[in-house]
């Protein structure tokens, strides 16, 4: 082919338009601005905690004998050799992150399709650049971003079928956030089958799944080989309870979007240990069954569980259920089997809406209080709980096929 | 009854004699001085030294203790002392912020806002320095009714470079150390339930003898409060327990002349009726004014510079001696400067997330000045290091802050200590500010009316006064008096009290909601259904 058709340069030319300008946001300077914002950053993400923690650490100070250092002793110590001294070349960082998450994305787009470049290139790179959820947090500088872009290469080296660097990503993943467990049964699965979409012929798992064995002990390797290393970093094991032991024991209870941090700020002293097991418990319950159920498409059954983890887990930010619908624009064969894409899509305008609005009442002018934006998290929680339910029933109700006049498709 | 009272006496000189020999004795003093802003400041104290006698040796806190009888020594104090082999032990409770630009240094120096409790406990016990200290400060929160038990673990620090013992500290062993355990509590009011338990350490109570001025109501009516105990050991000397009280009172708020007359009488109401019998001394030590005209009654039988000396044991009953000038009161236009250098401290910002504290120190001086700055924060407010930053005249000064140590706090439990070097240039301003995050508490962790806020403890700046008896060749340095800043208060954002059972009931049933949908969806089957057309549905 000598010369590409028109509407593939507009498109590649659409792409180039969408980097330049998250790169130019990148020189807005708006991280001085949203950098506390909670919606966007954790205590477990957010860069001046970063920064407190790669200061202490330099001045021979260790970061995890106290205080709200939670970050992994990965990052500090990769933060300690490129921390950025200006903003500017902070946000130039952080929007390569999100060049290579959206880069990571497209792959996984081309190995779904098993074609080369496709036309669609250019969406899959807006639905992941523009989406708001994805770069609000990216121009705030959390470290939650980096865990999206190590997600989505992750989950690309499982569908190109190399493993060894999918699961070396997917450890450096379990350091940063010990939730990310969740993945790694449907990516091991992704690994032993292909990435293709067989959503439309469901049919039982046909490899065999002795073959996760050597992988689950490369990731074991893996896994102790980084804590090893985090040991040797921080000379001791403290950051274990500072950064594992904070998805479990929620120390914090800064605002997030999340459902954490109210109902353990409210609940019972009593009742707290109990609870903190069964939020945690709750989490793991769903990956056997979704990889059960979607076992001939680990990769949907892969952004299923991105969907349970941007609902339920400890510390979120927007950009965990960013990831989620970002990702949804993999799969275009489901879009015309969701039931209530538009009562999903509102309720996440309402809640996008209102939840800055209600942390800035409550914690700004102190017109509002705290239960306005407990009940806008809520809302928030029922439009990904509803498009993560959609997404189910999509996934599988694709199997069934169109309908016909006369007939029906219901679950018995 | 003179025949049991000999046998009393007889009875007691021979315990005397089988319990070590301590004698005891008893000064009390007051002294007034007279303030620029026309106040007067009161200062009681009251000192027993037990002669001979030393610490308990923690070591020993296992075996059956030696018999405590003391005549003037104050049991109970001497009880918590041995049951928890305290060695040296300072606890203030003051009401007031004490402005050190108008009123210069007070006689006494922990003025801290609120209670402070610090003490010095020897190691090598069976039971740890924590547990000892946890079992101290509950026995003071009796002894004193305060809220001292609320010193716990969420106040505890150690700031060794701030706070040195000021007696001796025994060596039993020859490698024997000693911990310090150091907390306060802003939000401590001092009030007269704080005075009667402290009355009843003196011997007199307040009977006889200089104490009884100490008249609650005038106390307490006073600008600025405070009471203290310290014990310390002298070494051979023995243990010595000095209680004080100071007040600040001012006789211009009464006055119908805008003079600054006072007299026993006007200031606490009460006159020196009889001598305290325990004391080996009693005096009054009154600072007289420097320049104009005044008139002391009685005629000061000491004068030594400024300083007029009464003996109330020889001086005629009943004793109200007052100082009386001639002429209005003339207000200063400007203070002068006693302390080295002056210091404000705020929190900023409106946000109840995150705020920047900030501190402004005016260096009086046209040398430059060193300072330790103790900085203990509870773990509601979490400093941001990396944004400590100090500006001289407006400019970035790095070498201004050195030295530093730094705790960090740990969530619910442990408090922020940081403590740093500052070197403050000649006739400068300087302002230091660092971004701090507020917590976010559990609902059961506010206090009652969480609104209000929390105080946070004083920060403490400790001079560096170079020593000038030695030759200027040697640099030695020595701390200064403490200066303690203001407290502040922290609004932390509050939780709805109200509803804890709705946020459980809401949260559950959405979680609920979701999990059952997805369980609904994965675990049942899909079945095409035909519809008959004749029945409609």
């Amino acid at each position: 082919m000598s010369s590409k058709p028109l509407a593939e340069i507009k498109l590649s030319a659409a792409s180039c338009a969408i980097i330049i300008s998250r790169v130019a946001c990148a020189f807005l300077g708006l991280s001085g601005v949203l950098k506390h914002d909670q919606l966007l950053s954790t205590s477990l993400s957010s860069y001046s905690q970063l920064k407190e923690g790669v200061f202490l650490f330099r001045n021979g100070l260790d970061p995890y004998s106290g205080g709200n250092f939670r970050h992994s002793p990965l990052l500090l110590a990769l933060f300690s050799v490129i921390l950025p001294e200006s903003r500017t070349s902070a946000s130039l960082i952080w929007t390569s992150f999100d060049l290579t998450g959206a880069w990571a994305l497209i792959s996984i787009w081309k190995a779904r399709q098993n074609v080369g470049a496709t036309s669609k290139d250019a969406l899959i790179n807006a639905s992941y650049l523009l989406n708001p959820y994805v770069f609000l947090p990216t121009l705030a500088l959390s470290s939650s971003t980096l865990q999206n872009t190590l997600t989505l290469l992750s989950i690309k080296f499982a569908a190109e079928g190399r493993a060894s660097p999918s699961l070396f990503l997917l450890s450096i993943l379990l350091h940063v956030d010990l939730s990310t467990i969740l993945l790694l049964l449907p990516i091991l699965l992704l690994l032993i089958t292909d990435p293709h979409s067989h959503l439309a012929s469901p049919h039982p798992l046909t490899a065999n799944l002795r073959r996760t064995i050597p992988l689950f002990g490369k990731y074991i390797l893996y896994t102790s080989i980084l804590a090893i290393a985090s040991t040797i970093i921080t000379g001791g094991v403290q950051w274990i309870p500072q950064t594992w032991g904070a998805t479990l024991t929620l120390p914090d209870l800064k605002p997030n979007p999340g459902m954490w941090w109210y109902f353990f700020t409210e609940i019972f002293d009593h009742f707290r240990p109990f609870f903190l097991m069964v939020f945690s418990v709750h989490l793991l319950i769903y990956v056997v069954p979704i990889c059960i159920k979607f076992q001939y498409d680990p990769l949907y059954a892969t952004f299923l569980l991105l969907g349970v983890l941007g609902t339920f887990k400890a510390y979120p930010t927007l950009s965990d259920p960013g990831l989620f619908l970002s990702t949804l624009a993999v799969f275009p064969e489901v879009f015309s089997y969701l039931r209530h894409p538009i009562v999903t899509a509102l309720l996440h305008l309402h809640a996008a809406l209102l939840m800055p609005l209600f942390n800035h009442l409550w914690l700004n002018t102190g017109t509002g209080n705290a239960n306005f934006f407990y009940a806008s998290t809520l809302v928030f929680a029922c439009a990904n709980g509803a498009a993560l339910i959609d997404a189910i029933w999509a996934g599988m109700r694709i199997a069934i096929g169109r309908e016909v006049q006369n007939y029906v498709v219901v679950q018995e | 009854m003179k025949l049991a009272l000999r046998w009393l006496l007889v009875f007691s000189s021979t315990c005397n004699l089988v319990y070590g020999l301590t004698t005891e004795i008893f000064d009390e003093n007051l002294k007034i001085n007279h303030l620029q802003d026309g106040r007067v400041s009161t200062t009681f104290t009251f000192e027993t030294v037990l002669k001979g006698a030393s610490p308990r040796d923690p070591r020993t806190l296992n075996t059956q203790d030696a018999s405590q009888h003391y005549v003037l020594f104050p049991l109970t104090l001497g009880q918590i002392l041995r049951e928890y082999a305290v060695t040296e032990l300072h606890l203030t409770l003051n009401a007031g912020n004490w402005n050190y630009d108008r009123w210069g240094y007070p006689e006494e120096k922990g003025v801290g806002t609120g209670a402070e409790l610090w003490a010095w406990m020897g190691t090598g016990a069976p039971t740890s320095v924590d547990d000892r200290w946890k079992g101290l400060r509950n026995a003071l929160a009796g002894l004193f009714c305060a809220s001292l038990g609320s010193l716990d673990e969420q106040r505890t620090t150690s700031p060794t470079r701030s706070y040195f013992p000021q007696g001796v500290l025994p060596n039993w062993n020859g490698n024997s150390t000693h911990q310090l355990r150091h907390a306060s509590l802003p939000s401590e009011h001092v009030c007269t339930e704080n005075l009667t338990p402290f009355l009843k350490l003196l011997p007199c109570k307040s009977l006889s003898g200089v104490a009884s001025l100490l008249n609650p109501h005038r106390l307490f009516d006073a600008d600025w409060h405070g009471m203290s105990v310290h014990v310390l050991w002298l070494g051979a000397a023995g243990i010595k327990v000095r209680l004080t009280f100071q007040s600040l009172m001012d006789p211009l708020r009464s006055s119908i002349s805008n003079n600054q007359n006072w007299s026993f009488q006007s200031l606490f109401d009460h006159t020196i009726e009889r001598n305290c019998p325990a004391a080996n001394s009693s005096t009054v030590q009154v600072t007289l004014p420097s320049s104009d005209s005044y008139s002391a009654v009685p005629e000061p039988p000491v004068v030594s510079g400024s300083l007029a000396t009464y003996d109330v044991l020889t001086a005629q009953k009943p004793l109200d001696i007052s100082v009386s000038r001639r002429g209005e009161f003339q207000y200063p236009s400007s203070f002068q400067a006693v302390a080295p250098i002056s210091v404000t401290r705020t929190l900023q910002g409106f946000n109840q997330a995150n705020g920047r504290l900030s501190l402004v120190l005016r260096n009086h001086r046209s040398v430059p000045q060193s300072l330790v700055y103790l900085e203990t924060m509870p773990w509601l407010v979490q400093f941001h290091l990396h944004t400590l930053q100090a500006r001289v005249e407006g400019r970035i000064h790095d070498d201004v802050i050195s030295d530093i140590s730094y705790t960090a706090a740990v969530p619910h439990s442990r408090p922020t200590t940081f403590q740093a070097m500052l070197r403050l240039p000649p006739n400068s301003v300087t302002r230091l500010n660092m971004d701090v995050d507020k917590a976010f508490l559990r609902y059961t962790e506010h206090p009652p009316d969480a609104q209000r806020g929390w105080d946070l403890p004083p920060a403490v700046l400790t001079p560096l006064i170079l020593d000038t008896n030695g030759t200027h060749l040697s640099d030695e340095y020595r701390l200064g008096e403490p200066i303690y800043t203001s407290t502040l208060l922290v609004d932390v954002a509050t939780p709805d009290f109200s509803m804890p059972y709705n946020v459980i009931i809401f949260t559950c049933s959405l979680v609920a909601f979701i999990f059952g949908s997805i369980f609904n969806l994965l675990t049942r089957k899909f079945v095409v259904l035909h519809l008959d057309s004749n029945q409609g549905n």
